[in-house]
């Protein structure tokens, strides 16, 4: 009989209980019915997040699981992952809202037929933001991939900086309006079962009395594809390659894995789920906005992949979890508990030094995350062979041609 | 007399790193079905070529037909997937993958299964990794490694190592197989042992073989003709007992007083 | 899809048609200027030195990086950070503790810059080097990722500090410096911005320059940069090698600090956007290359007020970051070894 020392290191050693994963799920879906009994706890009921919470809380987690799919797999650095955010919302945008005022088409929307632009029931609108997003992932990985990790990582930084740029200065591209400025889009329509409403599932879900529960659980829903999704190309042949790029890259081409195209598929694959959750999220929050995308938040995402542990998927749901709550709701908790108790600090001020002491502790402590991916623990610990396949080597450094003399 | 069917033809292969010239214009041709050996001393530039035969270093000028396809220009992957497999001098497992999977790797230009089969996984994707872990069990086995397959491969013994980069790198389905100094390391057992496995692979897995070695014994042994670089530059070619009779061969490993 | 789209690009990025698409690039942004100038040849030439003197700035900061990146291969992401928290802090030394205002005499300015620098340069020499001591050294041995994302959270952790002491407002020191122009040729007018800019910069790279290449810790810090190893068998210390690389880092920081303070103003975002600008540079000069790295800054310099500031067809500054990036990106996917880089083939 195990013990539950014994099981709790079984758990974070990559043994996962069969229980779990079910359990979890149970408690997920109903977690909207058992809120209210939470929050009425002493003590951790302020600590409860609203449902309202973790639908965010859901959308960016999805985020850092396509963003485990570049880091973490493919073992390339992404700064940038905002833009993929970005441009899924964007694409909601334009196909869910009256952005496109000078075309009115419709297609099983949830919105009244009269309204101008383009409305496309936000399912598809789902998909079309996951594979537009996954072609801007292909356009930016093509020429950058074959940089080395350091350049790839402030080229992808780059992107992540011009995109919410483009999306700024977008609303007069020679005289087309295409993201409304620093308005952004709004009213974005919302998701609902416009369809299928003769079931008494409500047709659009911002008007629906529950909207917070229903948000919440299609994102879940997203969640678990998310989930099934990372975690079937990870036991691939995809998946090993991905890895052995990741461990030694000339290896893994004398192996006849093709680097560029297999890194690109893990760039384009990780958009993939950042442009569904950008979606989801905008017609969550009504709105595509160019101030929501910031380099910031790239970073954040990546702190919850390095929390939970690179390539693992319990670990980035995990890390994820914890940072979105801290990040919407966690910090300013603690900070009114700690000014209730007298001491005038506010650790919302405090939050991005926070992510970087959780990335610079990690990487020094416990490189391999919370709830390590099997392979990843020890590759951290023991180092591999990481010097890339394409490198061009610069002649020496601080050379003679610099400076006169010598 | 027919011409020979040459698997690969180089061609005044030519490779030059700024000023130095690691590869001097060598024609070097490699029958189908046999066993050649390239040696030379340290830095007559084997490595060097054998990156050139293999994409990781793109030739100065010259050519390199393998099969009948000019490869010269390929990237790495192209070419294992045309036929060419091989291992490394410095080992270069995938260390914290287990002994198949790194086998399995190796078989990533024969499987098929992309984006959506990984996903969805159909029956033909099931019944192809099931297919790909029987093979590469077999092809483990047949290496010598009967166990420990799913043991990480930083964890097993050198010798147990060197027999894994041969298994992968026959996984890739090799028409020509280039080893790099595989017996480096080995004691005499295990270096005799080796050698007949290299006679073995040949015949029973059709392949052809081209060995970089620097253990006299082996190549004496193994091969039926040997190449020798010296300075980039081809300076002989025969069969072991030509070879280990030739003046200027003995001069280039033991210096210039050697045949006087 | 693979392979036709990388037989595509290796066409692209084949010489002739880099070259080709180069040269047609600048063949336009050649045309574009001389059409401003002609346009209006004084209001250009004053533009230019408003780039000038930015440049100058972004040369310091982008030296840091170049030094940096020269011995490790690190590009330390907190450098930018660290450089907004000098100028904050040189911005309190000056406002505060030396009590100077705008109506303080010129030389009462130009004592305090002083005495600011002599605080400023050896703290944040120390900072850096302490920097590199707890967060990079640990990880010299880690796969190259590791000090990499190690370096981002530290910009984190020092873009906060900035922002914890200091809020959201700007502290700029240019009504402390005398205004306008020093001296006028014709309509060109050399501003004291400029003036002050220079007389602060020069001789900080002057002494940099004698530093690496007449000190023996200079030579020790190319030895090391060339080749880590081979300098450890040579017996340099290359731990103490590179804590002085990062030492210097750090001084070129504070006194570029200074320097933005005074001209412009610093917030605690300052490091972010500068910070990607002087990196830019660096690359575009050759990253490793320090006179590349100077190179590099006053182009971009150039490039960012003209930008800025011509007006026929001119994109504005809303456009400064996005124009800056997608310099960076074409250096390192067409030219990756910068200006005064060399292309070296696959390594020997």
């Amino acid at each position: 009989m195990t013990s539950i020392a014994d099981r709790a290191r079984g758990i974070a050693s990559g043994r996962r209980e069969r229980w779990l994963a079910p359990l979890l799920i149970v408690l997920g879906v109903l977690y909207p019915w058992y809120e209210d009994t939470l929050q009425s706890l002493p003590v951790i009921g302020d600590f409860v997040p609203s449902t309202e919470s973790m639908v965010v809380m859901v959308a960016f987690t999805m985020m850092a699981l396509g963003l485990n799919i570049v880091v973490g797999y493919a073992g390339l650095l992404d700064l940038g992952y905002v833009a993929f955010y970005a441009v899924g919302a964007y694409t909601a945008g334009w196909f869910a809202s009256q952005q496109f005022d000078q075309i009115t088409f419709h297609f099983l929307s949830s919105v009244p037929n009269t309204q101008p632009g383009i409305h496309v029931t936000m399912w598809l609108v789902l998909i079309a933001a996951g594979l537009l997003t996954l072609l801007a992932g292909i356009i930016i990985g093509l020429p950058t991939l074959r940089l080395r990790g350091d350049y790839l990582a402030i080229v992808t930084l780059g992107f992540g900086e011009i995109v919410p740029q483009v999306v700024n200065n977008g609303d007069d591209i020679g005289g087309f309006d295409l993201t409304h400025g620093t308005f952004g889009i709004a009213p974005i329509d919302s998701v609902g079962f416009p369809v299928l409403s003769f079931t008494g599932l409500p047709d659009n879900f911002q008007t629906s009395p529950d909207r917070a529960m229903w948000f919440y659980i299609v994102a879940l829903g997203l969640l678990l594809i998310t989930v099934f999704c990372t975690v079937r190309l990870r036991d691939s042949r995809l998946g090993r390659a991905w890895i052995a790029i990741r461990e030694d890259e000339t290896a893994a081409a004398a192996m006849g894995v093709p680097l560029m195209r297999t890194k690109t598929w893990s760039y384009a694959l990780g958009a993939f789920f950042g442009g569904v959750a950008g979606a989801y999220y905008a017609s969550f929050k009504g709105g595509a906005f160019p101030a929501d995308f910031y380099f910031n938040i790239s970073v954040f995402l990546l702190c919850m992949v390095i929390l939970g542990g690179m390539g693992s998927v319990w670990g980035v749901l995990a890390g994820g979890m914890i940072l979105a709550y801290l990040n919407i709701e966690g910090l300013s908790t603690i900070g009114s508990k700690i000014q209730d108790a007298g001491l005038n600090f506010d650790p919302t001020k405090y939050q991005f030094g926070i992510y970087g002491i959780i990335i610079v502790s990690m990487m020094l402590l416990r490189p391999a995350g919370l709830i390590p991916e099997r392979r990843h623990r020890i590759e951290m610990e023991e180092g591999v062979h990481d010097t890339p396949f394409y490198d061009v080597e610069h002649e020496g450094t601080l050379t003679d041609r610099d400076l006169s003399g010598d | 007399m027919a011409e020979a069917d040459n698997l690969l033809v180089a061609a005044k292969v030519r490779k030059e790193f700024g000023g130095l010239v690691a590869t001097d214009n060598v024609d070097f041709t490699i029958p189908r079905g046999a066993i050649v050996s390239l040696i030379g001393p340290n830095g007559a530039g084997k490595t060097t070529f054998f990156n050139q035969l293999t994409g990781v270093y793109k030739p100065t000028s010259g050519s390199i037909l393998f099969d009948g396809t000019e490869v010269s220009f390929l990237p790495p992957h192209s070419i294992t997937k045309l036929g060419i497999g091989r291992t490394f001098q410095n080992i270069r497992l995938f260390s914290q993958m287990t002994a198949l999977e790194n086998v399995l790797v190796g078989m990533h230009s024969r499987m098929h299964a992309g984006i959506l089969g990984a996903i969805v996984r159909p029956p033909k994707v099931k019944r192809e990794e099931a297919a790909s872990r029987d093979k590469a069990r077999e092809l483990l086995t047949y290496c010598g490694l009967p166990r420990r397959h799913e043991e990480r491969s930083a964890s097993l013994p050198y010798g147990d190592q060197r027999r894994l980069e041969v298994a992968r790198a026959l996984a890739t389905d090799p028409k020509l197989l280039l080893l790099d100094e595989p017996t480096a390391g080995m004691n005499p057992q295990e270096t005799a042992e080796f050698t007949s496995f290299v006679g073995k692979v040949r015949d029973e897995k059709n392949v052809t073989v081209l060995l970089i070695e620097h253990d006299m014994k082996v190549v004496m042994g193994v091969s039926e003709r040997i190449t020798v670089l010296e300075y980039g530059a081809k300076i002989a070619e025969g069969t072991p007992a030509e070879i280990r009779s030739n003046e200027r061969v003995i001069e280039a490993y033991l210096g210039k007083g050697a045949t006087e | 899809m693979g392979t036709t789209a990388t037989s595509v690009l290796r066409t692209l990025r084949s010489p002739k048609v880099v070259n080709g698409l180069g040269f047609a690039f600048v063949a336009v942004i050649v045309l574009w200027l001389a059409v401003n100038f002609v346009k209006d040849p004084t209001y250009f030439a004053n533009v230019g030195l408003d780039g000038l003197t930015r440049g100058t700035i972004y040369g310091v900061v982008a030296l840091g990086y170049t030094l940096v990146y020269g011995i490790l291969q690190l590009i330390n992401f907190a450098h930018g950070d660290v450089f907004a928290l000098s100028g904050l802090v040189a911005s309190t030394i000056m406002l505060s503790v030396l009590n100077i205002s705008p109506s303080s005499s010129n030389a009462a300015v130009a004592g305090a810059v002083v005495v600011t620098l002599l605080i400023t340069v050896p703290l944040f020499a120390v900072a850096n080097g302490t920097i590199e001591r707890v967060a990079y050294r640990p990880l010299r041995n880690a796969p190259r990722l590791a000090p990499l994302i190690t370096a981002v959270g530290m910009s984190f952790i020092v873009f906060n500090i900035s922002l914890a002491l200091y809020g959201v407002d700007y502290e700029s020191g240019s009504e402390l410096i005398p205004q306008g122009t020093a001296l006028s040729i014709g309509d060109i007018r050399i501003t004291w911005k400029l003036v002050i800019a220079l007389a602060i910069i020069v001789p900080t790279l002057t002494a940099l320059s004698w530093f690496v290449s007449s000190t023996r810790q200079g030579k020790a810090m190319r030895a090391v940069a060339q080749d880590t190893e081979a300098s450890a068998m040579m017996g340099i210390d290359v731990n103490r090698t590179i804590s002085v690389t990062f030492f210097l880092a750090g001084s070129l920081a504070a006194v570029a600090g200074l320097v933005f303070f005074l001209e412009y103003q610093v917030r605690f975002d300052s490091g972010f956007q500068l910070g990607l600008i002087a990196f830019t540079a660096a690359v575009l000069g050759g990253i490793g290359n320090l006179t590349g790295a100077v190179l590099g800054a006053l182009l971009i310099g150039f490039i960012q007020s003209f930008s800025e500031g011509l007006t026929w067809y001119g994109p504005g500054s809303a456009w400064t970051r996005s124009i800056v990036f997608a310099i960076l990106i074409a250096t390192l996917v067409f030219r990756p070894e910068g200006l005064l880089g060399e292309r070296t083939p696959e390594g020997a």
